[in-house]
């Protein structure tokens, strides 16, 4: 097993060295841990404005863009729920995103009463604030601590079919904060769909 | 036979065994890809043959994305993503223009119960005769981060290396297919390329 463990680790740390560049012309630009959130506000599916300010837990925030149409986010819809319904009593409050230009408010609507989610999806026209945040994917989470500082990015866990997670990240992350922890894995990707920008204008 | 997966002899005679029966099992869609090219169906009108997924993980895809002296196109893509099938008529189309100057292949991250189903019956929908490959990771953060620092998972997502294995070109989410064939053809130059990355933000 041990000899199995450091030829993953050499394939791995040989991977990243032979596919990874030391630049891009553009990198990934947004949100950065340990950054501080600026407040926003975006209207919620009945149309009145919620800012982040509004919304936020005591024990932070959690903000999830969503999409009604993404089949990643349908397959993580019943866990999204869990992990809710599980943090909310415990002070932290989630907050979901919709930037896809090609997903109308009635289906983005009728989407979060189909999925059963108990918190505001709040619509990002134009894609401002996955711009801002450099939200790319659905579903991608944020969790904001309760000053409003990023403390962990990215996936959810590390099983979409949700059959075999081995790392629920986002619940980690939690507990760390909850428990005053440091997160120790404050990022970590997966698989999903692009979220549906806007057509700019040249 | 620097791509074969060598864990000693017994295991290099285990692969080239298996190697052996993929050869004629998989009607030119194979497992890796110096021998994928393999000359396209001469032009008989008949059913064309089954499209082959080979299933690969995070060890072996770095086999099939070792240098090979030729640049590599990589698309990640799934059934599941709309945009990825919309995309597949321009990658086939530039799969048939690069035909021997580039290798290309593709790599669905579909469920694998799909690999012999849903995901060739796509494939052969579309003619696309690249090698097809379908990943299955207990890591993907890892794959993704190995691909790229900026890949954030958004698929679908193409990625383009030059002929020294070095990144030069990746889109998350469509590709242009006027952009991508430029890119294509920039990466046949010997100067080294500044990796040029496109997340997509404004399509």
């Amino acid at each position: 097993m041990k000899l199995i463990g450091i030829a993953l680790f050499t394939v791995f740390a040989m991977l990243a060295f032979v596919l990874n560049p030391t630049t891009t012309t553009e990198a990934r630009s947004g949100l950065e841990i340990g950054a501080t959130a600026e407040s926003f506000s975006l209207p919620d599916t009945d149309g009145a404005a919620k800012s982040l300010d509004d919304l936020k837990g005591k024990k932070g925030t959690l903000v999830v863009w969503l999409s009604a149409q993404c089949p990643v986010v349908k397959g993580y819809k019943d866990r999204i729920n869990e992990i809710a319904a599980a943090y909310q009593s415990k002070g932290i409050a989630f907050i979901g995103i919709n930037s896809n230009a090609t997903e109308d408010l009635n289906w983005v609507k009728s989407n979060k009463a189909e999925y059963g989610y108990n918190f505001p999806i709040l619509i990002d026209k134009g894609n401002v604030l996955a711009d801002k945040w450099g939200a790319t994917v659905t579903p991608e989470v944020y969790y904001l601590d309760a000053k409003n500082v990023l403390r962990y990015h990215g996936a959810i866990d590390n099983d979409r079919n949700g059959k075999n997670i081995t790392d629920a990240y986002l619940k980690t992350a939690f507990d760390s904060a909850l428990s005053g922890k440091e997160i120790v894995k404050t990022s970590a990707n997966a698989f999903g769909c692009s979220i549906k920008r806007a057509q700019k204008a040249e | 036979m620097k791509r074969c997966i060598s864990n000693g002899t017994k295991a290099a005679a285990t692969g080239w065994l298996f190697v052996l029966f993929l050869s004629f099992d998989t009607s030119g869609q194979t497992k890796s890809r110096p021998t994928v090219r393999t000359a396209k169906p001469v032009a008989v009108k008949k059913a064309a043959p089954p499209i082959k997924v080979t299933l690969v993980d995070e060890v072996s895809i770095r086999k099939i994305l070792e240098p090979n002296g030729k640049p590599l196109l990589v698309n990640f893509w799934a059934t599941w993503c709309d945009p990825c099938r919309e995309e597949f008529p321009d990658l086939v189309k530039l799969d048939n223009e690069f035909e021997g100057k580039i290798d290309f292949i593709t790599v669905s991250l579909d469920d694998p119960e799909e690999i012999a189903t849903t995901v060739p019956k796509f494939l052969a929908s579309m003619k696309a005769e690249m090698p097809a490959y379908l990943l299955k990771t207990a890591d993907e953060s890892a794959v993704i981060t190995a691909i790229s620092k900026d890949w954030q998972g958004g698929m679908p997502f193409t990625v383009l290396y030059g002929a020294d294995g070095k990144l030069t070109y990746f889109r998350q989410g469509k590709v242009v297919l006027e952009k991508l064939r430029a890119e294509i053809n920039k990466s046949f130059d010997n100067a080294p390329a500044q990796p040029v990355g496109d997340l997509s933000l404004h399509p």
